[in-house]
């Protein structure tokens, strides 16, 4: 087989992992190129276009060093990065040049992406989500607000997640990893930057005080809340409560 | 400024440039002799070579094309040729590998250029390509072009040599030094089942002027090379094994994909890489 041939169907499939799916399907489109598809082992040129998509995203590392490691740990980059690579090739889109930019799409593509039965790929969820919350309020210095109604007080990002993703980073940086040792819970967590990066805060929420500020956006009163949880006319103690504690901690005032 | 010196037959070691290196140099000054940083990092961030003035540097490079069917254009022989004058590199240390291709549809006028590297077919055809190259490519340069042995990951379609053979071939046809990395080699006797041990010393080890050492990582059931990881024991057996029968000019540790690899470890590697050296 003439080598610049080879390397020229290599080359391409590798540039746009998509032609290498149509090869797999329709192996004999390969002889239009003048080669025998039998001789080129198109699984592990896919998965070479992982690694290729994977060294491209190194510069990630400094945000997502957990999410790198889990990735590592569980044998997940080449699988995760071929299917990204694949992902981008079909819809014809290049890597954003921005390191926020390519941690926003790869977060996108896993969530449509990932298999959330499999344990690992719901840790890797979890993990992610929690780096690029944490990355992306470090980047950040809100400004402050003022508003009649319960607001938040600087910038915060939630997230429901299957375990404490805190506990996750621990057991990761330790020596051996064992993903069975992750105690599988439902946590409500609040990433918040009260104003200052240096002060960054992981705050974990009751379902009440979760939902609650998912809807705070300083129009609504508590009495809008009220309603809104479908209660009378009398604002519940419970709801008090919850808002009474957010305000406590200082992630909303009250207005 | 500094640059690398003859050093009377002394093996020096540096690291590949990286986002722990310059911190690392600054922190442990006169530990390494040098950091070899790859062209294609000039050419983009061209402040990272200001890491010359703490410490000298080889130029390496993953844009020639050597083993490929389609030259560089002349834009990128040339900013290597300042480059190389430049850091005033011993050598210019080339994968080889092709990373640009030929179309596959003949409609199609731009060649497929790629941003990594890939293990060309190993044919007498690429052996006598790869000699044409480096005699046109060498004129370019005033210190010696080297080749880089190339992970292979998967069978390249054509390729009636085996990877030692390929290399060995390739030595003697372009006299030639080799870059030999030796986890590349592990990687491509995993994935080519063969012995490491027994078939480095088929290799013409006396052409090796530089070493590199890094990590793997074996996923889907494929060996990948991976610089985020410490290399394992077994390349350094490989290593043990070279020295016992060559005098490589530089040891290259490539630690250079992830910040937060460990400190600890690169000072263990080092230390190993003297101690070997040294023995």
């Amino acid at each position: 087989m003439i080598a610049s041939r080879v390397h020229a169907i290599v080359a391409a499939g590798l540039e746009n992992p998509e032609l290498i799916a149509r090869w797999k399907q329709e192996p004999e489109s390969l002889r239009a190129y003048g080669v025998d598809p039998a001789a080129f082992d198109l699984d592990a040129i896919w998965k070479f276009a992982g690694l290729t998509a994977k060294v491209k995203h190194n510069g990630l590392r400094f945000d997502l060093p957990l999410t790198f490691r889990f990735l590592s740990l569980n044998g997940l980059e080449i699988e995760v990065f071929g299917a990204y690579a694949a992902h981008k090739a079909r819809a014809g889109t290049r890597y954003t040049a921005t390191t926020e930019g390519r941690i926003i799409e790869l977060v996108d593509f896993l969530r449509d992406w990932l298999d959330f039965d499999k344990p690992e790929h719901s840790l890797l969820w979890d993990l992610i989500r929690h780096e690029t919350a944490l990355a992306q309020l470090r980047k950040r210095t809100p400004s402050a607000q003022r508003a009649r109604a319960p607001h938040i007080v600087g910038e915060i990002i939630l997230h429901e997640m299957t375990c404490d993703p805190r506990v996750l980073g621990r057991l990761l940086r330790r020596k051996s990893f064992d993903p069975d040792k992750v105690q599988r819970r439902t946590v409500h967590l609040c990433y918040w930057n009260p104003g200052d990066p240096e002060e960054l805060r992981i705050l974990e929420l009751d379902e009440l005080g979760y939902h609650l500020l998912s809807l705070v956006d300083g129009k609504r009163s508590i009495a809008d809340f009220n309603r809104l949880l479908g209660g009378k006319s009398r604002i519940s103690k419970k709801l008090m409560g919850a808002f009474g504690e957010l305000a406590r901690v200082g992630v909303i005032s009250l207005g | 400024m500094k640059y690398v010196t003859a050093n009377c037959g002394a093996v020096a070691v540096g690291l590949a440039f990286g986002p722990i290196v310059p911190e690392f140099v600054s922190a442990n000054p006169g530990l390494i002799d040098y950091v070899e940083i790859p062209f294609e990092q000039l050419r983009h961030s061209p402040e990272s070579g200001s890491i010359q003035e703490t410490v000298p540097v080889i130029l390496h490079c993953a844009s020639m094309s050597v083993a490929g069917f389609v030259p560089p254009d002349d834009g990128t022989l040339k900013a290597i040729e300042r480059e190389a004058e430049r850091t005033k590199t011993p050598w210019i240390g080339e994968h080889l590998a092709f990373i640009t291709a030929e179309p596959i549809e003949d409609d199609h006028t731009q060649p497929t250029s790629l941003t990594y590297t890939v293990c060309p077919q190993m044919s007498e055809e690429t052996v006598e390509r790869v000699a044409t190259n480096v005699a046109s490519l060498q004129r370019h340069f005033k210190m010696p072009l080297i080749l880089e042995n190339s992970p292979q990951y998967f069978d390249v379609p054509g390729s009636s040599l085996s990877m030692v053979d390929f290399v060995s071939a390739v030595v003697e046809r372009c006299q030639v030094g080799l870059l030999l990395d030796l986890t590349h080699f592990l990687i491509s006797m995993l994935n080519t089942k063969k012995d490491p041990l027994s078939e480095i010393d088929r290799l013409p080890l006396e052409k090796v002027v530089e070493v590199h050492i890094s990590g793997l990582n074996v996923q889907s059931g494929i060996a990948w090379d991976d610089h985020a990881v410490p290399a394992p024991a077994v390349v350094f057996d490989l290593f043990e094994r070279v020295m016992a029968r060559a005098r490589p000019k530089a040891v290259t540790l490539e630690y250079n994909w992830s910040p937060q690899f460990p400190q600890s470890t690169l000072m263990k590697h080092l230390d190993r890489v003297h101690e070997i050296v040294r023995n």
